[in-house]
């Protein structure tokens, strides 16, 4: 493939990006509204258009007639940038992106995908990482203790999930042997790297949701800690702003999970069968399959999982996810050496390290949690007999301790 | 790729002097990484693409990310102290300056010479043609004749391990309470089983430094935050109270005779 | 498209950016035009629950400094992954040597990871 778009399709292109990122950002608000809504039995919005579709639209216009506040003390220059440095790089990191194969714009045979270059993935990180700035002068500007709260546990915890996410792309480069995301996708045309490279799935999967914010690791707006994390003091369109670099960025680490794990826009097997199923306009179409499915994914887990406490959070960061991805990368490695030593079929070997490794993780959950549950037992029992010795039961406030109290209200006001 | 370098060298440079000049110091973060940014545009303009990402990955996101951390938690209003603290901190920043002139007028002597010898600098295309790509060249090099600086650079990374341990990290002396352990705790306590009061309830503000009075309208102290507390923000409503419990009993002499009672 | 890619194939990037950053740019002035302007001093103080906002301390005050140590160990695992992106890339052609020489830089970073671990410097709650 060759980018040397004239300049005419290049807009095309750039256009089509940006107004289909938007359009995504609208639709997963309302999605993630609507079926949030129906697993806790409710019915969501459903009035402005049909099924409610309009309605993150409305809201952005109503964001946009909402008085815009900068808050006494804020740095203003600083907290005007904020939003601009998080929102800008959210939209760029979509450059490398395939959609589909070369198809037909305008009378040009062009790839469906803005541009390629060999090291475009690590282009993506770099760019991602440059958005965290804004998170963390938000926080900073706004002069606002839960704020600068908010922007360092973010941004701790996004560079914290960057290290497993970053170690789970080398298994993939490991196999491709490049790092450019057309390349990335013509390397799975026989075989998807899921399949090869389960492990490396599960932990981009899970990284990819703690470097988004997303539940249950959404710990920067933890309401009842934080109040809304970084944007506390953020209104009107600086606010709206953010919430649409959050869902581009959604967006965006499902794009890279389809690229790198899930063949970009190839056509699923049994449907792979089918002549045309690669060409064309037609792939395109399995690509937003396959990014909805993960943004669904998404949804569900915030309708699903509680949020977890930071200091978890940060051991399953650096605890397990970092170790494991390490052991997995030296697995593959030796598994390709040795592919590329003798004539040894390595794939088998591989997906059953794979599963001994998963299998591994298991267990050693189940154990862990088993002795958790076993102390628990203990100190329940021991706490119990505690409390017999001493008549002590886990009730609230004893009526008798009560009413004394309030016969004699002046007493406590001394105190 | 001229119009490059020259949009690209000066916003560089004028990142450089506003680091320099900015009087605080987040400001000056943000013109480093400004300045950082540029270079990477820089080299993957020379066709140093795997360089210049990694400028970023790095420098912008890594390195500048942890000054942000340091920097955040000084205030929006303060600006630097212009005391020095190191000592010979202006002999060795002449010195410094004075050895990087050496070294950039070396480099356009050298550069000025080839020239004058038609000796045409070629970049990093032919290098890159020859591995067929940069990273491939990169790799070559670093996993191939540096092979002895880059196992080095893994002991470079356990001193930066070891010194950020060093000076970031205490041992506790005490073991911190776990969360199941705490709740254990109140439970035991009859006083505490139900949660402590909430600040705010049944108050006349519902603010968090406004302690919450109990059914029998004693003031709740435990209600309040006790950071408020020890930094005496806290509202004290001693007095409102007592007024209006006199009213009340003023208004209701059936409740008056209980109380007196 | 591998040998010397042309800096046409960054153009796009260019045009992409100026798109975005000039929408985001639209935004914010754009929402500081459209809305309403009553503001008040109780309004356009930092939001803290009903109290007086908490003043920022001034010339630098307490940090918690683990954040510190969580950006460290971040350079160092970073720099490692960037080692290791050329390393992957190029694996078939280093062979054999070149899957020694990363075991031995990972274990030499290994042992700064077990020595942060043992060290309790991974517990966020310590």
């Amino acid at each position: 493939m060759t980018f040397n778009d004239p300049f005419g399709i290049i807009v095309v292109k750039v256009l089509g990006i940006f107004v289909l990122l938007v359009l995504m950002t609208l639709f997963t608000i309302w999605a993630e509204r609507r079926v949030v809504s129906r697993m806790q039995h409710r019915i969501g919005p459903n009035r402005t258009g049909p099924q409610g579709l309009l309605q993150s639209l409305m809201d952005g216009i109503k964001l946009a007639l909402k008085e815009d506040i900068t808050p006494t003390g804020a740095h203003k220059a600083v907290f005007l940038l904020a939003p601009i440095i998080s929102t800008g790089p959210a939209f760029l990191a979509f450059a490398v992106i395939p959609f589909g194969p070369e198809v037909s714009m305008f009378g040009h045979t062009t790839p469906l995908q803005l541009t390629d270059f060999p090291v475009s993935v690590l282009y993506v990180l770099a760019v991602a990482s440059v958005g965290i700035y804004g998170i963390v002068l938000a926080g900073w500007s706004s002069n606002s203790t839960y704020s600068l709260l908010g922007g360092l546990r973010s941004s701790a915890q996004m560079i914290s999930y960057e290290i497993a996410m970053g170690l789970s792309f080398v298994a993939v480069f490991l196999y491709s042997g490049s790092m450019s995301t057309s390349q990335i996708i013509e390397k799975q045309t026989s075989v998807w790297f899921i399949l090869l490279l389960l492990p490396s799935f599960a932990i981009y999967a899970i990284s990819m949701v703690g470097e988004t914010n997303r539940a249950p690791f959404d710990l920067p707006e933890a309401e009842g800690e934080l109040v809304g994390g970084f944007h506390t003091e953020y209104s009107s369109l600086k606010f709206a702003l953010f919430f649409l670099a959050e869902y581009v960025n959604m967006v965006t680490v499902s794009a890279m999970a389809t690229t790198l794990f899930l063949g970009g826009w190839r056509a699923p097997w049994p449907l792979s069968t089918w002549a045309g199923a690669n060409t064309g306009w037609v792939p395109f179409v399995w690509w937003l399959c396959k990014v909805f499915a993960f943004l669904f994914v998404f949804i569900w887990l915030r309708g699903t999982l509680p949020r977890m406490r930071y200091d978890q959070f940060m051991r399953f960061g650096w605890k397990v996810l970092i170790p494991s991805s390490i052991c997995w990368l030296l697995i593959v490695a030796t598994a390709r050496a040795l592919r590329n030593n003798s004539t040894m079929d390595t794939r088998g070997l591989l997906v059953t390290a794979a599963v001994i490794l998963l299998v591994v993780v298991g267990i050693s959950a189940v154990v862990e949690r088993q002795r958790i549950a076993a102390t628990e037992r203990d100190e329940a029992e021991r706490g119990e007999r505690e409390a017999r010795s001493r008549r002590l039961f886990p009730t609230p406030h004893a009526p008798a301790a009560a009413s004394a109290a309030a016969l004699e209200p002046g007493e406590a006001h001394d105190a | 790729m001229i119009a490059v370098f020259w949009v690209c060298a000066v916003l560089s440079v004028a990142g450089g002097f506003g680091m320099v000049f900015s009087r605080k110091a987040v400001h000056s973060a943000l013109w480093l990484a400004l300045t950082m940014i540029n270079l990477a545009v820089l080299y993957v303009s020379q066709q140093a693409e795997f360089l210049g990402i990694v400028q970023v990955v790095v420098y912008t996101g890594a390195v500048m990310m942890l000054f942000l951390f340091v920097l955040m938690i000084v205030g929006v209003d303060s600006s630097d102290s212009l005391v020095e603290t190191i000592r010979g901190h202006r002999l060795a920043s002449v010195a410094a300056v004075l050895a990087l002139l050496v070294l950039v007028l070396t480099m356009i002597n050298q550069a000025t010479q080839s020239l004058a010898l038609n000796i045409v600098p070629t970049g990093l295309e032919g290098a890159n043609a020859d591995e067929g790509g940069n990273v491939q060249g990169i790799a070559k090099l670093l996993f191939g004749r540096y092979v002895f600086a880059f196992e080095v650079t893994s002991a470079l990374l356990i001193t930066a391990a070891l010194g950020a341990m060093v000076l970031a990290h205490r041992d506790r002396l005490t073991r911190v309470p776990g969360q199941e352990e705490l709740s254990r705790e109140r439970l035991a306590d009859p006083a505490t089983a139900a949660g402590l009061p909430a600040p705010g309830v049944y108050a006349r503000h519902n603010a968090v430094d406004t302690p919450a009075l109990l059914p029998d309208g004693s003031i709740a102290e435990n209600s309040l935050p006790g950071a408020l507390v020890l930094r005496g923000t806290t509202h004290d409503v001693r007095e409102e109270v007592a007024v209006t419990r006199a009213a009340e009993l003023a208004s209701d002499p059936k409740q008056a005779q209980e109380e007196q009672s | 498209m591998r040998g010397a890619p042309a800096v046409s194939a960054y153009l796009p990037i260019l045009v992409l950016g100026l798109v975005s950053f000039g929408f985001a740019v639209f935004s914010v002035v754009a929402g500081a035009l459209t809305g309403p302007k009553r503001y008040n001093r109780a309004r356009l103080a930092a939001y803290e629950c009903g109290i007086e906002p908490t003043p920022q301390p001034a010339g630098g005050g307490r940090f918690p400094v683990k954040y510190y140590l969580t950006a460290m160990l971040f350079i160092v695992f970073d720099i490692e992954i960037v080692f290791l992106y050329p390393w992957a890339v190029t694996f078939d052609r280093l062979a054999l040597f070149g899957l020694i020489e990363m075991v031995l830089f990972i274990a030499t970073v290994l042992v700064a990871y077990a020595y942060v671990w043992r060290r309790g410097g991974l517990e966020w709650d310590n």
